[in-house]
């Protein structure tokens, strides 16, 4: 872990040295990037949730979200009227949709599918006009509007980079990106090694307690969970299950088991 | 009867300059806070992730709508030969020219890097109905440029010819040319007509193309749908309409009958486009409260019961709508220039109201109810009031399109071609 911190540390530095050159392509969202024989996504078991937000919690850390930004939020509603009263609630990744409607949308391009479904945002692209944020119907983006949790610059907490596209935009300076910037869940893509392939399963589904939330690979019908072990496509077929807002067709990459 | 006329004058003298200073003085206060903007980006804006396009999308669709309105009008007189508005095809230009600046410098404001708005002409993405816009819009302006060029040329070679001391900025602006013989004054004739054909599809492209930004958004309900885009060009027209009669009534000088003649025909039109516009909004609504899906009634419960329920009520149908309608149809006030140039202002300001309704309610109800408490922060909240920073951006533009209109009049020979408009139309 130590490793890994120090290793954004350089890359954030060497980032920030590079941006002030020149500005760098996010060379993560390029169209040819991602692992092609993967389609990465989740399958999230309501039965096991046990609505304790800890997955929202461990997003915020692994990103290092400002305030006013949310990547994967827990959302809880309580629905009807006594005596049929329910309560709703699921954890919110972005779908990765495969015929998503942020990148059909975005004017310059800077949304984008990679090979392994994940869909992504090139901050040097992109010029934050927030179209996507308007049409995006799982409201899975955010746009960064500058706020941190402490001002002073030159707090530790600040120091930190965020670990997000390799650490390119570590370090949060005024009027530069990812400030002005639309942002999103990037199922962890940082967590990727070169292969495409992932060194630790994304933030949310390692943190889970029920062992809700699996992340794999939807591709391979023999692909298993990389946190749990079990085969993507077995707890599909096992349970019925379902994705949100399925009538819009913008085919989801995750999967709700019914609670 | 002299002494009145001195005593009038000064009257006006005063009333000019207490303008002036007015205006002075909401530019400074409107161009401080477009710094603001450039300086700190949106940090001042309350616009929210439920509610990403607040009142400068408002403000931008309207100078759009604005731009295309009045360019479609003119096309009345260049394409379709309409005698009767020939005076007025000139500033109708002019008008379509400064609204789609003033648009532009709106939306770059709104963008969250202003300084890679090119990227989406660089890096378009094709399947993008923004970007195909912002390229229709380049098309749009040049088009428009030209057009004034054709529709002034013989005003300006008039004035170069007369000599005196700005000569040599007339020639500049006529780019060389002498002409003034009737095949020249032909061929200007046959170039803003063909312009106009051309321009005509590209306006409504562009316009309709805004539209169509907000209406394949299926993640809004209420703005999903065939008819908004028609709804943005219908209201477009109207507000072009309004604006170029109220212009009309206020600077032109033209003689007096013939000024009241297009004020009347101008507003005639709006008047009854602006019926028209009504009829669709109806259609929405009634469809909307019968099919009765919740988000999309919740749109427009918004719209007219909602925090911002006046700007519906009072000032798109109250203010914009139902008086501007009644001064055109009482034979009395619809036969004053200045009560039809009231009218005019009045559906100009109504059309701002109904671009607000069609941006911000439908974006009010977010896309799962329970997202405002999933994640306490002002930026997910529910609703959206403007801050007193946007209005003031907002006001900044404005007032600096107002200086932008001024320093033309004085620069451009306007009342002249206005003049040779009504001579043409005489003979
Ligand atoms: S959930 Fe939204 S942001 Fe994520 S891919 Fe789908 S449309 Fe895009
Ligand atoms: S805000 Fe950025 S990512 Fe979103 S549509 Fe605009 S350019 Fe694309
Ligand atoms: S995959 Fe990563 S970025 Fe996405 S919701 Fe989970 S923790 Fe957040």
């Amino acid at each position: 872990m130590d490793m890994t911190r120090r290793g954004f540390l350089k890359g954030a530095g060497v980032a920030v040295a590079a941006a002030t050159a020149t500005a760098l392509p996010g060379c993560l969202q390029e169209a040819s990037a991602g692992n092609g024989n993967r389609r990465w996504g989740m399958v999230i078991d309501l039965k096991r949730c046990i609505a304790c937000k800890a997955c929202g919690a461990a997003c915020r850390l692994e990103n290092k979200t400002p305030p006013g930004v949310a990547y994967g939020v827990f959302l809880d509603e309580e629905k009807g009227q006594f005596p049929h009263a329910y309560r709703l609630s699921f954890f919110r990744p972005c779908m990765q949709c495969e015929e998503s409607s942020c990148a059909k949308v975005c004017p310059t391009g800077a949304t984008s599918h990679r090979k392994d479904g994940i869909v992504g945002v090139d901050y040097e692209k992109c010029i934050g006009c927030r179209y996507c944020i308007a049409a995006c119907p799982y409201g899975a983006r955010s746009f960064d509007y500058g706020h941190n949790y402490i001002e002073a610059a030159n707090n530790p907490y600040n120091a930190i980079p965020s670990s997000e596209y390799g650490a390119e935009y570590g370090l949060r300076s005024k009027g530069r990106s990812p400030i002005g910037n639309v942002r999103k869940c990037t199922f962890c893509l940082h967590l990727q090694d070169e292969k495409g392939e992932y060194r630790e399963p994304t933030a949310c589904s390692r943190t889970c307690m029920g062992k809700a939330i699996h992340f794999g690979d939807l591709k391979d019908p023999e692909a298993k969970c990389l946190v749990h072990g079990e085969k993507m496509q077995e707890l599909l077929a096992r349970r019925g299950h379902y994705r949100l807002k399925e009538e819009l067709g913008n085919e989801p990459s995750v999967y709700y088991l019914p609670a | 009867m002299n002494e009145l006329k001195t005593t009038f004058s000064q009257g006006s003298v005063i009333a000019r300059l207490l303008g002036y200073l007015i205006l002075l003085a909401v530019s400074a206060v409107g161009v401080w806070a477009i710094f603001g903007t450039l300086r700190d980006g949106h940090i001042e804006a309350t616009t929210t992730q439920n509610v990403p396009w607040g009142l400068w999308v408002a403000l931008y669709i309207f100078f759009l709508g604005l731009s295309a309105g009045s360019f479609l009008l003119s096309t009345l007189v260049y394409v379709f030969g309409i005698k009767k508005l020939e005076p007025a095809g000139p500033l109708a230009l002019l008008q379509a020219l400064g609204c789609l600046v003033l648009g532009g410098m709106l939306i770059l404001l709104d963008l969250g890097h202003p300084a890679r708005m090119y990227k989406i002409i660089t890096s378009m993405n094709p399947t993008s109905v923004m970007a195909w816009m912002g390229f229709f819009y380049n098309i749009y302006i040049v088009v428009v440029l030209v057009e004034i060029y054709f529709a002034l040329r013989p005003q300006l070679v008039l004035k170069a010819q007369a000599g005196g001391s700005s000569a040599w900025w007339y020639r500049l602006l006529a780019l060389g040319s002498k002409r003034l013989d009737p095949a020249s004054l032909a061929r200007d004739k046959k170039w803003l007509m063909a312009l106009g054909i051309l321009g005509i599809p590209i306006a409504i492209t562009v316009h309709g193309g805004v539209g169509s930004i907000f209406a394949v958004a299926k993640a809004r309900p209420n703005w999903f749908g065939g008819l908004f885009p028609i709804i943005f060009l219908i209201s477009a027209l109207a507000s072009g309409g309004a604006l170029l009669a109220l212009l009309t009534a206020v600077f032109s000088r033209l003689p007096k009958e013939a000024k009241r003649g297009v004020v009347r025909t101008i507003m005639r039109l709006t008047v009854g486009i602006l019926a028209f516009d009504l009829l669709l909004m109806c259609s929405e609504i009634m469809v909307t409260y019968y099919g009765n899906i919740p988000h999309e009634v919740a749109g427009w419960n918004f719209a007219m019961f909602g925090p911002s329920w006046w700007v519906f009520w009072l000032i798109q149908l109250a203010v914009g709508a139902a008086i501007p309608i009644l001064i055109v149809i009482n034979p009395k006030t619809g036969r004053s220039a200045g009560w039809l140039g009231l009218a005019g202002l009045l559906v100009v300001v109504g059309i701002i109201g109904a671009r607000w309704n069609l941006v911000v309610p439908p974006q009010l109800t977010p896309t799962f109810d329970a997202l405002p408490n999933a994640y306490h922060h002002a930026r997910f909240a529910l609703g959206y009031v403007p801050s007193v920073h946007e209005f003031l951006v907002g006001l900044g533009v404005v007032a600096l399109g107002l200086w932008a209109f001024l320093l033309l009049r004085k620069l451009l020979p306007l009342d002249e071609a206005e003049l040779a408009g009504v001579e043409n139309h005489h003979v």
